[in-house]
């Protein structure tokens, strides 16, 4: 298969062989009974946005959102523990993140290079759809056969959709401990698996 | 018979008691645990530290950072090209349409008090008491269009003022009696430092036990740092200080820095600083 990740590198863990699958869960039923707690209670993307925009507004009038990024772990249900908002200035020509995590921004800092990113459409679909679509689209049959995991998910308009570049899409990369990831784009709009590839 | 019943009455009457006790103390209790709840949350002390507090390192964006040569590129093929999508034009919002008519009824109301002041002026010619009745009846009329005024003031408030920011007022109190004060300096995370000097009416304005305001601004709604620091005769350029603060989501908080307690022995640190919400609401438009 063509290597299609053109120069794209993953920043996760991947896991190898059982020992590291049996961690894995045990970390998950860590994060479960955390959450039951009430710790560290993973959400979906859109529920940090009201705030991250508030923030952004704090800082910049005319800031726009323009990508959007897990900064922790994935959960089955497209939540995560702390989701990064990329925000952008066009009069100030700079970038912001605000990344969130129970409610509270933890981290909030610009972004040490040019990013003039176009902002994203409003009407995207929240994480949850967007991981089930992909699921459906051949998320759920990768993770089966391959022993997969879902890595990332990010939000952004240009990058990956080569038919229509100024459509907003939610990329989902899934990783693979003994091969190439699967890269699954969906139309953050109507909620349609646009392209899929291994790389 | 009587003794097992007087037996069950005191029962029931030592029952009632230590219901009552209980009850009592559960209430003082609860008293006495909300009202320091309640007073901590009208004014909360701040602490000014000499050292800037460490934060927690949280990597963000560690996709984007890893590839960001390749997304860069990718925006290259956002270009302008013909759509044949409809542009719709989207619903105005209903408020604005309804400040037309706001309008509208102002000048009927501007009209109707002019008209009525003419009458009034004619009216004055006439010294009869059924003249003054609608004297009285002229005057209803300009007493509930004002009425009306104030009612439509009250909802262009809701709409406008209602929608406050998260922002931060930081006032000035006090003044040091063993060293002359210049001004401040204002550093908020990742901003310029705003330096405020101090005029010979403000510092007037401290020594009369005044307030001074020195930084009034839209803040981020998260935890951060603010560096403090005062400048004059004997304070060192490089003394400052360091307070945490949360400034809540889409409120007005407010930061009080007294300084009567300062001495340039102990420096910034003896800085007592606090904070609390501003409360009021948006004011009715019947007062």
């Amino acid at each position: 298969m063509r290597d299609r990740t053109q120069g794209l590198v993953d920043t996760r863990i991947r896991p190898n062989g059982i020992a590291r699958v049996v961690v894995v869960a045990g970390l998950m039923l860590m994060v479960a009974s955390a959450a039951t707690a009430g710790e560290r209670i993973p959400f979906a993307a859109r529920a940090g946005l009201d705030l991250a925009k508030d923030a952004a507004r704090s800082w910049a009038q005319d800031a726009a959102l323009v990508y959007l990024e897990n900064d922790e772990p994935l959960d089955g249900s497209g939540a995560s523990g702390r989701w990064g908002y990329l925000f952008y200035s066009p009069t100030l020509e700079k970038s912001r993140v605000y990344s969130l995590r129970q409610g509270k921004i933890v981290v909030a800092e610009y972004l040490e290079m040019r990013f003039e990113a176009p902002p994203l459409a409003s009407d995207w679909i929240d994480s949850g759809a967007a991981l089930a679509a992909a699921e459906h689209g051949g998320g759920r049959e990768f993770r089966e056969k391959h022993a997969g995991r879902l890595g990332t998910m990010l939000l952004m308009r240009g990058a990956f959709a080569e038919d229509d570049p100024d459509e907003t899409t939610w990329t989902l990369i899934y990783t693979a401990p003994d091969g190439p990831s699967l890269f699954i784009v969906v139309d953050a709009s109507e909620g349609k698996v646009r392209r899929t590839w291994r790389g | 018979m009587d003794r097992t019943r007087d037996r069950r009455s005191g029962t029931a009457h030592a029952h009632a008691w230590l219901t009552t006790v209980v009850a009592a103390l559960g209430v003082g209790v609860a008293l006495l645990s909300t009202v320091p709840a309640a007073r901590a949350q009208e004014v909360t002390e701040v602490k000014v530290e000499r050292v800037k507090p460490n934060k927690e390192d949280h990597p963000t964006l560690q996709f984007l950072k890893a590839n960001r040569d390749f997304i860069r590129a990718r925006f290259d093929l956002l270009r302008e090209k013909t759509t044949a999508r409809q542009g719709d034009a989207a619903d105005i919002d209903p408020r604005f349409l309804a400040y037309q008519k706001m309008l509208a009824e102002i000048q009927t109301a501007r009209e109707s008090v002019v008209v009525a002041n003419s009458q009034q002026q004619r009216l004055e010619l006439f010294a009869s008491i059924t003249q003054l009745g609608t004297l009285e009846t002229r005057l209803d009329v300009m007493e509930r269009l004002l009425a009306e005024q104030r009612a439509r003031l009250g909802v262009l408030q809701n709409d406008f003022t209602g929608d406050q920011q998260t922002a931060l007022l930081v006032v000035v109190t006090g003044h040091p009696t063993d060293a002359g004060l210049g001004g401040f300096g204002i550093a908020l995370d990742d901003r310029e430092p705003l330096s405020v000097a101090l005029s010979p009416e403000q510092r007037a304005t401290l020594e009369r036990g005044g307030t001074v305001e020195v930084f009034h601004g839209f803040v981020e709604p998260r935890e951060q740092v603010i560096k403090i620091s005062v400048t004059g005769d004997r304070w060192p350029a490089s003394e400052s200080g360091y307070a945490t603060l949360d400034p809540t989501r889409d409120r007005l908080t407010l930061l009080r820095l007294d300084l009567s307690g300062m001495d340039a022995g102990r420096g910034a640190p003896s800085i007592q600083a606090s904070t609390w919400l501003h409360s009021a609401g948006t004011p009715s438009g019947d007062r």
